[in-house]
């Protein structure tokens, strides 16, 4: 079973001091409480990939945050400030897991809306059109693009105006590999000096990019730890060969793939040592399992 | 651009957004009504009796454009994304109204200068009956009735749970605005003594049941209806 844990991030505090503080935090809708008493501080640079079954309650959080909706009992605290202040609402961004592109526009006109209500100018504008590399069809109506692109466009927002933390609501789904891997590299860069908080299905694009790992269930937050500490019950290497190797031959096989279970990863190098020794001419080397799925039972 | 301590208007780009997305309504409205106003108008003296109690029908079928907005906005998760800005929802409502309105001006402006050319070209003479017939019951009622459709629209699209997908409102609402037009005119036109009585005593109904719609506007219209289905 995975490390679970509600142990707070180490205190590794931005430069900064910005922060997220939810604090015995419930929070839902009026016919329905989705979180309650989560509890976590995160503040330091990195992407938090948030996880969790449909209805955990990813959304929720997030709009909490946000400060769309209002916590129903505890408090959620950004550099300090309760969430619905606007002082806090500036100093983040969020993206729904909608693409929130008004219709009727241009590339560049839902650009200028959205400059509009971020206090934008112009340069801003132009800026984010050429950073995201949209120029090309910034004439062309919302209507006319393809998901990518559109999905391209949204995230171009989130670029008019600089802010320290970024709340990112599944902005890979539906997107073609190409794309989504485009998008993590942005969301990346981003995280290098901004806290990013991003909610995913994809487990593996979680693991890519996740420095830690917040998961929730039925409305409670069930682990918050570093990505490193997560790890599988049952650790299995998979091993593909250039070229037939008797001495696999007795491996139990998965596809390609001849397949040991290991105590850890520190027994990895070991294992490779002993492939070479016995002529085992290696093409691939890989963990078998994602640690992350066990997280969903 | 404005002090960031500001929340956007909005509404100018809400009325152009309208012009797109209600096109098609804002251009069979807009032709329906040149030409049933360019018959009445050929008719004479039943351009401002019978014409001026239909051109608000057309008004109506043209004035869709701030409910779809809104509610395409709402759908595509641009509410949730202006909710978190914190714009109120009497703020999007009221765009969506004036939206309308606009589009209703459009459609009953061409109906009227088709109307009164048609008019005109037949050698009849200009009265004060038509455009007291216009200002008194046609603009007044057109512009309660759209305003009645788009909040009936944004309500029903607001009340519709975020979470178990979106029930459109747009293919009833033109019906719903049509509705109280078509009433006062089967009733003046069966009642032709009093057919003045009757218009004003609609726009008074219609009058009361668009305040108490908007005085209701944040019980119907909490920022957790703003958001986009999850």
């Amino acid at each position: 079973m995975a490390a679970l844990s509600s142990t707070p991030v180490p205190r590794e505090s931005a430069d900064d001091g910005l922060s997220i503080v939810c604090r015995s935090m419930a929070s839902g809708y009026r016919d329905k409480p989705v979180l309650h008493d989560v509890s976590f501080r995160v503040d330091r640079p990195a992407v938090y990939v948030v996880l969790g079954p449909n209805g955990a309650g990813k959304t929720t959080l997030f709009r909490t945050i946000a400060g769309i909706l209002q916590p129903t009992s505890g408090e959620v605290l950004i550099d300090g400030v309760p969430v619905g202040d606007r002082a806090a609402r500036e100093q983040l961004h969020y993206l729904s897991h909608m693409d929130g592109i008004p219709d009727g526009l241009t590339v560049r006109e839902s650009l200028a809306f959205y400059a509009q209500v971020e206090h934008a100018t112009e340069a801003d504008v132009d800026r984010v059109l050429h950073q995201l590399q949209i120029e090309e069809f910034s004439g062309t109506f919302i209507s006319k693009l393809s998901a990518g692109q559109r999905k391209r466009v949204s995230i171009a927002r989130i670029f008019l105006k600089e802010r320290k933390i970024y709340l990112l609501d599944e902005p890979t789904a539906s997107l073609d590999p190409k794309v989504a891997r485009e998008i993590r590299e942005i969301i990346l860069q981003l995280s290098k000096d901004r806290i990013v908080l991003y909610s995913s299905h994809n487990l593996f694009e979680a693991r890519e990019i996740g420095e830690y790992v917040i998961t929730l269930k039925a409305g409670a937050l069930t682990l918050f730890d570093r990505m490193e500490n997560v790890r599988a019950t049952h650790f299995r290497i998979g091993v593909r060969a250039l070229d037939s190797a008797p001495f696999l031959a007795d491996w139990e096989r998965s596809g390609d793939y001849y397949v040991r279970e290991l105590s850890g990863p520190e027994q990895v190098p070991a294992l490779i040592q002993d492939l070479q020794a016995h002529g085992v001419r290696l093409r691939e080397v890989r963990e078998m399992e994602n640690p992350l799925e066990e997280l969903f039972t | 651009m404005a002090n960031s301590d500001e929340l956007p208007s909005l509404l100018g780009i809400t009325v152009r957004r309208s012009l797109t997305v209600g096109r098609i309504s804002l251009l069979i409205g807009t032709g329906m009504v040149v030409i049933y106003s360019a018959a009445f108008g050929f008719g004479g003296a039943l351009l401002s009796t019978v014409g001026a109690l239909v051109l608000p029908i057309f008004a109506v079928s043209g004035g869709l454009g701030g409910a779809l907005v809104y509610t395409n906005d709402r759908m595509k998760g641009v509410l949730e994304y202006l909710a978190s800005y914190g714009v109120s929802s009497r703020h999007l409502l009221l765009n969506a109204i004036v939206a309308g309105i606009v589009q209703a001006t459009i459609v009953l402006s061409a109906g009227t200068a088709a109307g009164v050319a048609t008019y005109l070209l037949s050698g009849n003479a200009l009265t004060a009956q038509l455009p007291e017939s216009l200002l008194a019951y046609t603009f007044p009622m057109s512009y309660l009735t759209v305003t009645m459709m788009t909040t009936v629209g944004v309500f029903w699209t607001s009340l519709a749970s975020p979470r178990s997908g979106m029930n459109s409102p747009l293919g009833v609402l033109p019906l719903l605005g049509v509705m109280p037009t078509a009433a006062v005119l089967v009733v003046a036109l069966a009642l032709p003594a009093h057919g003045v009585q009757i218009a004003l005593a609609a726009e008074l109904v219609m009058f009361v049941v668009v305040l108490s719609l908007l005085a209701r506007t944040d019980r119907f219209m909490p920022t957790e209806r703003l958001l986009s289905p999850a």
